[in-house]
């Protein structure tokens, strides 16, 4: 491939270009296809939290809810340096929380969830969420989170490189646009990945590019390094703190929270995302309330209201030119200002992105295994990048089922529970992983696809099983996220199903195969 | 409603482009129109998607519009090419 002759100039620039794909799609690939599943997970993130704590109904915060999280934290938070409230998304799926940090300096964090409706603590178990799915595709786990980080920063930005560079190679891509054939082998898996990477190309290139941006003090820090005297004071100029006060030694009552709730709906319509108060019972405390960060573009700046009066102090600071920019990419990242059916526009490109990748990765072993030397005992490249293939595609989809049966299945009261449920999900995924090293390649793709097509199929089951809100009391109730979460779950199922299937009727046809790789030019 | 107008618009104009390159068009209408033909189709399509953008942002804002033009855009593509990947099987049953 990198041996090829030079014909033009122009030839050998795509033929670079080629491997330079190759090369920038493969080995960081398991890592971006990773990030590209559980961030299309993600878009969903309040649903499934939603789903995830079906002790949770409606996440409407009543005045009384108010109240009661207002004599809690007078009661049990006094000579906190600061009190803070989080307030359920719109889009459901939290609970109303409560947090200030230890009194005495040292120690954990006091973290309350009330129940948003009666002001009670909840009985909600304990579940990390849809926030997990988030939080791993920038962060992974198991690892400190700054080694996380890095490794899709780097991938990220390889994965940038192999679409740029894919677009020069294939400049067969746009005359080819609509084509998508079937059962023809090799020829299928590069169009499938063509199909894939061309028709969502504009969000492919945003979700890397902006990505990027959002971490981009890591991937180039020395202007950082070149303008501030630490990595503290570029974050205080970055991201400006509110102006934090001095107490003033007087005691003075904090203000009902409803007083300060009414001055958000006031000013945005509705409740805030979150409460920050500064100094809680001193007379110079202050109340820092965010909005909901759902809409693109500048969106409003916090309110910051004395937390004795209520009254509005001198408002922040408008954010610069590069500020509001950097905050466009964010948004258009995350895509929180998405309302559904942009929500699930996003969430199809997230899938078209996920298949691009799986189809790049296994059109590599399938351009090599025709050219095999002995195709029966492959070198260790290959083998590698074969096992790896089915542990991390087959084997992460299927582990996210794992994760949703553990939600309902691990007992109420387990210690670490939330944790367990994230552990739960890394043990299938190892068991599948040394399942697909442990078989032949073509069974281990088709016997862990199965077995994810199960593990999903098993979800809607369950749930109907052990809470009261299965897909047909939910049918009936009206409930869109619990009926779309187990629908999904199904329809994930039948896709899974159907490529196991695929794989299992899949007859080789290696002679054939190698002509057409003959003749074909050099792609991928 | 605005959702609905973009989405059948950039159906329609990926649908008239497909129909704009000579070898589909060979697989759907059995022949091969005249080169003047085809570059009319060619400019009605993306005329088509032209309108999907001025639907989309004059009815949603042009900064949101424009995500979910980009968006319709991806969907309506990826079902003219699931349509032509199944083209015989959707000719036989349109012939009977």
């Amino acid at each position: 491939m990198a041996a090829s002759k030079m014909k033009t100039e122009g030839s050998s620039l795509r033929q670079s270009m080629a491997s330079v794909h190759t090369w920038a799609g493969l080995l960081p690939g398991w890592l971006v296809f990773l990030v590209f599943l559980f961030g299309t997970a993600a878009f969903f993130q309040q649903e499934v939290s939603a789903w995830m704590r079906p002790e949770l109904r409606g996440t409407q915060v009543t005045s009384t809810a108010l109240e009661a999280a207002g004599s809690r934290l007078a009661a049990e938070g006094q000579g906190a340096e600061s009190w803070h409230l989080s307030f359920p998304h719109p889009r459901g799926g939290d609970v109303l929380g409560l947090a200030w940090p230890p009194k005495d300096g040292d120690g954990d964090w006091t973290l309350i969830d009330l129940d948003p409706g009666t002001g009670q603590p909840t009985r909600v178990r304990a579940t990390e969420g849809g926030s997990f799915l988030f939080k791993f595709h920038y962060n992974f786990h198991y690892v400190p989170y700054w080694l996380g980080r890095y490794a899709i920063v780097i991938a990220s930005l390889a994965m940038l490189v192999a679409i740029l560079s894919g677009i020069v190679t294939h400049k067969k891509i746009f005359a080819d646009f609509f084509m998508l054939r079937f059962g023809k082998g090799q020829r299928s898996w590069l169009d499938a990945h063509n199909v894939t990477s061309v028709l969502a190309l504009p969000f492919h290139l945003m979700i890397t590019y902006t990505g990027l941006v959002i971490f981009a003090y890591m991937l180039m820090p020395w202007p950082v390094t070149a303008s501030f005297a630490n990595e503290d004071a570029y974050f205080e100029a970055a991201y400006p703190s509110q102006t934090s006060v001095e107490a003033s030694g007087r005691w003075a009552a904090v203000v009902p929270i409803v007083d300060l709730t009414a001055k958000a709906e006031a000013a945005w319509g509705r409740l805030p995302a979150s409460i920050e108060i500064q100094h809680p019972g001193d007379a110079a405390a202050v109340a820092i309330l965010q909005p909901v960060r759902d809409s693109l573009g500048r969106g409003a700046p916090p309110l910051q209201l004395s937390a004795v009066t209520g009254a509005q102090l001198d408002s922040t600071r408008k954010s610069s030119a590069a500020e509001a920019t950097r905050d466009v990419m964010v948004q258009l990242h995350a895509g929180w200002f998405a309302a559904p059916v942009l929500r699930w526009l996003y969430f199809v490109a997230g899938v078209s992105g996920t298949v691009m990748i799986a189809s790049g990765l296994v059109l590599w072993t399938v351009k090599r295994r025709a050219k095999l030397p002995d195709p029966k005992r492959p070198h260790l490249g290959f083998r590698l990048v074969e096992r790896l293939n089915i542990g991390v595609i087959s084997g992460a989809t299927g582990a996210i089922a794992v994760y949703f049966l553990a939600n309902r299945l691990l007992p109420l009261g387990l210690a670490s529970r939330a944790e367990w449920e994230v552990h739960s999900m890394f043990i299938a995924w190892g068991a599948m992983f040394v399942w697909a090293i442990g078989r032949p390649a073509k069974r281990a793709w088709a016997e862990t696809l199965a077995m994810g097509a199960l593990l999903y199929a098993l979800v809607p089951v369950v749930n109907a099983l052990t809470t009261a809100r299965g897909l047909l009391p939910s049918l009936i109730a009206g409930d869109c996220v619990f009926v779309g979460f187990d629908l999904i779950m199904l329809a994930t199922s039948a896709l899974l199903a159907l490529a196991a299937r695929r794989v299992v009727s899949h007859k080789p046809k290696v002679a054939a195969r190698r002509k057409a790789g003959a003749t074909q030019e050099v792609t991928a | 409603m605005i959702n609905l107008a973009t989405f059948v618009l950039s159906l329609a104009g990926f649908a008239l482009l497909l129909l704009a390159f000579p070898r589909h068009q060979q697989d759907w209408l059995r022949r091969k129109l005249a080169p003047g033909k085809a570059r009319t189709l060619r400019l009605l399509g993306f005329a088509l998607l032209a309108l999907a953008f001025l639907a989309a942002g004059l009815g949603l804002g042009w900064g949101y519009g424009a995500v979910v033009w980009l968006g319709w855009l991806t969907v309506g593509a990826a079902l003219v090419v699931t349509a032509q990947a199944n083209r015989e099987r959707i000719l036989t049953r349109l012939r009977r």
